[in-house]
């Protein structure tokens, strides 16, 4: 998968590089408008990350450019401002998604690829993680034939997990994901724990290895190891 | 009161005084000279009677009811002079008793003396009295039409500026996109003010568009490195030589800065609120904002074991941003399920007149009306901004709600009144 990261900060462009790099990626960096611009007249690629405050211009530029010229190029908006006008304006000059600064890189990678299996796989929409199949159009999750019943948040979890396969999860990732930002009033995330459980009983019930491994006090990874 | 009523009422004021005071001036003045003019009077007649005895006219023939002469014993007298007094005697015709002027004088005349006896008849006090006072109120009267005439011409010519501004003024909003618009002029403190008005509002609107960017600016500058931090923090947690300690100390310090970036947005919040830049006042349906809220919270209410019930009705409309009603709301539910008990419960109770929302929970150590200030909280709460209600608090007080908190029977309640 090919992305293009436009970001003015050098900083965060390095930790998401080496971050989506370490998973699959293949980035390109870009700090400015102009010099996106060049690369996108030049190159495709699957999605475009890009930051709306850049300092020659507004990202939404690189957002109209990309609908006229590029309309198969997935989008995902990194954004400091909270502004829900900007949020507002961005999906509707089809951005296919907004991410608010600051952002937990699990949670980034598992939206770059929901973009992705959007934008590329469109008659194949099926998840394959070892004996877990999932069908992201129905929403059913079977081990090798058996259909194993989750809840909406046991099936958004397992998504996020197969996103993140071999990646260390904190509880406040997972919370965040599963709740949004409206779980940061809570004094722990260990209530992320009810639900690790119910999935990990279901999915081992149905004859898988138990892939959920404990960090013990951080949180949890999803591996076959 | 008007200015324009003040100021005519002043001047008529100012007038009655003046009148007033110029009446009895000319009453005085008006009866010194009568009085002088009739002594002129008799003086003269004296005279013109001292020329008729000396042309050989009898004493008889120049007598009559006004005019005595008589002949004096010429050893016992000498001439004296003027004597002038003021007396009442009958007067011929109208036959009453009228204020006269006498004058008494003896003189030598062809080298016999006289006594001359004569009297006029005055003007009386009454006479100039009433003349004075008619003359005067038909001329404040006249005077206070004018008045009321000329200041109305002033008003609508001269101060028309001034109420050109005061409009503009009373419509101003820094808000506003252009430049506050004032007539122009050509009287001086006119200009002045205006000039003022002018620099103020410029500056009034220079300061709110500054804040409004700082507020914006505040925020993108700040999320960016906290972006930034966490991003090698969780790259430092992926690199995988880190052992369970080193990782927990990774996982305090993304907590750590992820409640940094909530209290960044949370003032900017507060102050995008206090800048009225939630104004969208179209009527929101209330009771959906509230029943969505608890459809959202519910689940991370029972994760706590507290039980959350709710009564509301079918529609509520009221005029808030639908923004500021999410954020009101969810706010005051998150405070509830925030500082509830392990089991508690939580009541939510919305009809046309208020919200309720109350919980289980311990007493707090502090006066309750304090919890809507900053970063106050009642119980430490780690993970509590102490912001929640501050801005639950500036969301009820920009819509002109009253928003109380009470602590009784084990029971926190806080109620948003609509007005």
């Amino acid at each position: 998968m090919k992305i293009l990261i436009i970001e003015d900060e050098l900083d965060l462009l390095e930790n998401l590089c080496t971050y989506l790099g370490k998973g699959g990626f293949l980035c390109e960096k870009s700090s400015s408008i102009q010099d996106a611009l060049d690369k996108l007249s030049n190159f495709t690629y699957d999605i475009v990350l890009l930051d709306i405050m850049l300092p020659d211009g507004s990202g939404f530029e690189v957002l109209n450019f990309l609908k006229d010229k590029q309309p198969e190029t997935g989008v995902l908006i990194i954004s400091a401002k909270n502004a829900l006008d900007d949020k507002i304006t961005g999906l509707e000059l089809g951005a296919d998604d907004y991410m608010t600064k600051p952002f937990h890189l699990p949670e980034l990678n598992a939206r770059l690829k929901a973009i992705y299996r959007r934008r590329k796989f469109q008659g194949q929409k099926e998840i394959e993680f070892e004996k877990i199949r999932i069908n992201t159009e129905t929403m059913e999750t079977r081990v090798g034939d058996e259909l194993v019943v989750l809840t909406l948040k046991e099936y958004e979890l397992l998504l996020f997990f197969i996103a993140n396969k071999k990646r260390v999860l904190t509880k406040q990732s997972i919370a965040e994901h599963l709740w949004g930002d409206n779980v940061d009033f809570l004094d722990s995330f260990d209530f992320v724990y009810q639900h690790i459980k119910n999935l990990r009983k279901k999915l081992t019930s149905a004859g898988t290895p138990d892939y959920i491994k404990t960090i013990y006090g951080m949180g949890y990874k999803f591996t076959t190891d | 009161m008007k200015l324009f009523v003040k100021s005519t009422l002043f001047y008529l004021l100012a007038s009655l005084i003046v009148f007033t005071v110029g009446g009895i001036v000319t009453y005085k003045q008006v009866k010194k000279e009568v009085a002088r003019e009739t002594d002129y009077y008799l003086n003269e007649t004296f005279r013109r009677l001292v020329g008729e005895i000396k042309s050989g006219k009898s004493v008889g023939v120049l007598n009559n009811d006004k005019v005595k002469i008589e002949l004096l014993d010429k050893t016992m007298v000498k001439d004296t002079f003027r004597v002038y007094s003021d007396t009442i005697s009958k007067h011929p015709l109208l036959n009453r008793p009228e204020a006269y002027r006498r004058l008494i004088r003896i003189s030598k005349v062809n080298g016999q003396f006289y006594k001359f006896d004569l009297m006029d008849v005055l003007i009386e006090s009454d006479d100039v009295y009433e003349g004075v006072t008619a003359a005067f109120v038909k001329l404040f009267v006249f005077l206070g039409l004018f008045i009321i005439a000329a200041n109305t011409i002033f008003f609508r010519w001269i101060l028309s500026p001034f109420y050109q501004s005061l409009q503009q003024i009373m419509f101003f909003n820094v808000k506003n996109k252009d430049a506050i618009h004032l007539p122009e002029t050509n009287t001086r403190e006119f200009k002045l003010l205006n000039a003022f008005i002018f620099k103020m509002t410029h500056n009034a609107r220079r300061d709110y568009l500054t804040l409004k960017e700082f507020t914006e600016n505040a925020s993108h500058e700040m999320q960016t490195p906290v972006a930034i931090a966490q991003g090698k923090l969780e790259l430092l947690m992926e690199s995988g030589d880190l052992d369970q300690d080193q990782l927990q100390l990774v996982q305090g310090a993304t907590q750590a800065l992820s409640k940094l970036s909530k209290i960044g947005k949370s003032l900017t919040l507060l102050s995008k609120i206090e800048n009225g830049e939630f104004s969208d006042t179209r009527v929101s349906n209330f009771s959906e904002v509230v029943a969505q809220n608890i459809a959202h919270f519910r689940e991370l209410a029972l994760l706590r074991n507290v039980e959350m019930n709710s009564s509301l009705p079918g529609t509520l409309e009221l005029p808030i941003d639908s923004a500021l009603a999410d954020i009101l709301v969810s706010n005051l539910i998150k405070n509830a399920i925030q500082h509830n008990l392990n089991g508690g419960w939580i009541k939510i109770a919305l009809d046309e007149k208020k919200l309720s929302v109350s919980n289980s929970g311990l007493a707090p150590n502090i006066p309750t009306d304090q919890l809507f200030n900053r970063f106050k909280k009642g119980q430490q709460v780690s993970s509590s901004l102490g912001l929640g209600l501050a801005i639950a608090k500036k969301i009820a007080d920009i819509n002109n709600w009253q928003i109380h908190y009470d602590y009784a029977q084990e029971t926190h309640t806080i109620e948003v009144l609509f007005n």
